[in-house]
């Protein structure tokens, strides 16, 4: 009995101490799931959308055992370089603000950012034109630094969240939101909720104002220069093999 | 540590602590108003209105604060009939919002404090002012009011602490209080710990200044139920 249990015993132990070798190779990968349709829950409770499957191809090109999960938005760059998440892909734009903290893979996507407002609203998108109109932004983001310092004279309403400007601009609390062109579409012009919205003014990128940044990529911890090489060569693999261009037909494909 | 930002920010933090001291006097100031009669009428002979004012209590106590401002803000927003009614002006603000939903909820706890307060009035006071032909009114005023008063202090004196705190929640709605303020700067400058010991050590001194006043309320008015207690 003694010896069984003393058997019992080292198993647990050695049990214990593969899982543990085996968690330290798993890639903690974070993402804030607001931003429909590239990262959202769908109604069965599962993180789903382009930035997860682009990442699980990139995993699986680069043979890597990574974890995606839900995290709030607020933490999130923190949390990467405090080295509680390895990566980040949440349509992270790439700035020179970031890079001085956290390091990026190559930019997979460069994309278009646009303004939205109720149909039939005009404006004149000019820092006078917008004085006194009030625009929702997700706190932190590219497009929260554009209006920030383009249309100082608006009102800028920061939320926490992807979706909280969604219902601001429905409930009549907001004339404009601006965020990436595709999830507008796609996360809101084609549910119910955005029956009675369309995109407003000028396309904008990178090349209109540096606080849109060089493109999107997912975010690294600076020290694990290891992990930025393997999450290149991954992306490389899925651009080769026709992976990415499935993935993009499948979401954006009309 | 990267305490440079947190002394740029500063000024930010003095407008945040500004607004958290407004939202936290104003949603006392008027839930004392509401919740001096409502303890009256929590103990009314009438079990209609004394179930009334239990249903309203229970309710609010019985649910998140978040919750019901996210009701409040978000939710009321969702309907076309209060979009286009003459509240909607009133209700799409951030600043009402928030202070409807706070009054609601601390008047729900302080109507069960004070009404607790008022159960437990020794018999003999009430009977000496009935024995004096007080009217019901002067009653009231003279006896029972500040009877109830100087003995809810203590737990009174706690829902002040707690409602204090409640205000953080207002960052959720867009006001920039002292938590929100933390909040932007971890958005913007990816640092967690400077920022939010920062709000924590002005909420504290907040609570240090409030327990101080509370003392000497305590001393001035409770005085007299001292020798009481020990």
């Amino acid at each position: 009995m003694k010896a069984t249990l003393k058997t019992l015993f080292a198993t647990a132990i050695m049990a214990a101490a593969l899982t543990a070798a085996q968690a330290a190779e798993q890639i903690d990968i974070a993402t804030d799931a607001t931003f429909p349709p590239f990262e959202y829950i769908d109604s069965e409770g599962k993180l789903v959308g382009y930035d997860i499957e682009l990442m699980e191809a990139i995993c699986e090109a680069a043979a890597l055992d990574c974890n995606i999960f839900n995290a709030a938005w607020d933490g999130m760059i923190p949390g990467l370089i405090d080295g509680k998440y390895d990566a980040l892909i949440s349509q992270l734009t790439v700035t020179e603000k970031r890079r001085q903290v956290i390091a990026f893979s190559d930019i997979y996507d460069r994309p278009i950012f646009r303004f939205v407002a109720k149909k039939g609203a005009a404006f004149d998108f000019t820092p006078e034109g917008l004085a006194g109109k009030t625009i929702a932004v997700q706190t932190g983001t590219p497009m929260d630094a554009y209006v920030t310092s383009h249309f100082p004279t608006a009102s800028i309403k920061r939320y926490d969240t992807g979706s909280a400007p969604y219902l601001e601009l429905t409930a009549g609390r907001a004339d404009l939101h601006i965020s990436y062109q595709a999830q507008i579409i796609h996360g809101f012009l084609k549910n119910d909720a955005g029956k009675d919205f369309e995109l407003v003014g000028p396309q904008l990128t990178g090349a209109d104002a540096e606080e849109f940044g060089e493109g999107v990529a997912i975010a690294i911890n600076k020290k694990n220069a290891e992990l930025v090489e393997k999450v290149n060569k991954g992306l490389a693999a899925i651009r080769e093999n026709g992976k990415l261009d499935a993935i993009n037909a499948k979401y954006f494909g009309e | 540590m990267n305490w440079t930002v947190i002394a740029e920010n500063l000024p930010l933090y003095a407008e945040g602590a500004k607004l958290t001291l407004f939202l936290a006097f104003a949603s006392l100031a008027i839930s004392f108003m509401l919740a001096v009669p409502l303890a009256f009428l929590r103990n009314s002979r009438v079990t209609a209105v004394r179930y009334t004012v239990l249903f309203y209590t229970l309710v609010f106590r019985g649910t998140p604060l978040l919750v019901q401002l996210f009701l409040v803000y978000f939710g009321l927003a969702q309907f076309e009939l209060i979009r286009t009614s003459i509240l909607w002006p009133w209700l799409s603000s951030p600043m009402v919002c928030v202070l409807l939903t706070f009054v609601l909820n601390t008047t729900a706890y302080t109507t069960e404090i004070f009404a607790g307060g008022l159960r437990h009035i020794p018999v003999g006071e009430i009977e000496a002012a009935r024995a004096y032909g007080m009217s019901r009114r002067t009653q009231a005023l003279r006896i029972l009011i500040p009877a109830m008063l100087t003995r809810s202090l203590p737990l009174y004196g706690n829902e002040m602490i707690m409602m204090l705190h409640a205000t953080s929640l207002a960052s959720t709605v867009t006001l920039l209080e002292t938590t929100g303020v933390a909040r932007m700067i971890t958005l913007t400058d990816y640092i967690q710990f400077e920022p939010y010991v920062t709000a924590a050590a002005i909420y504290l001194a907040l609570t240090f200044v409030l327990v101080s006043g509370f003392q000497v309320v305590q001393r001035r008015w409770a005085g007299y139920l001292e020798n009481r207690i020990g």
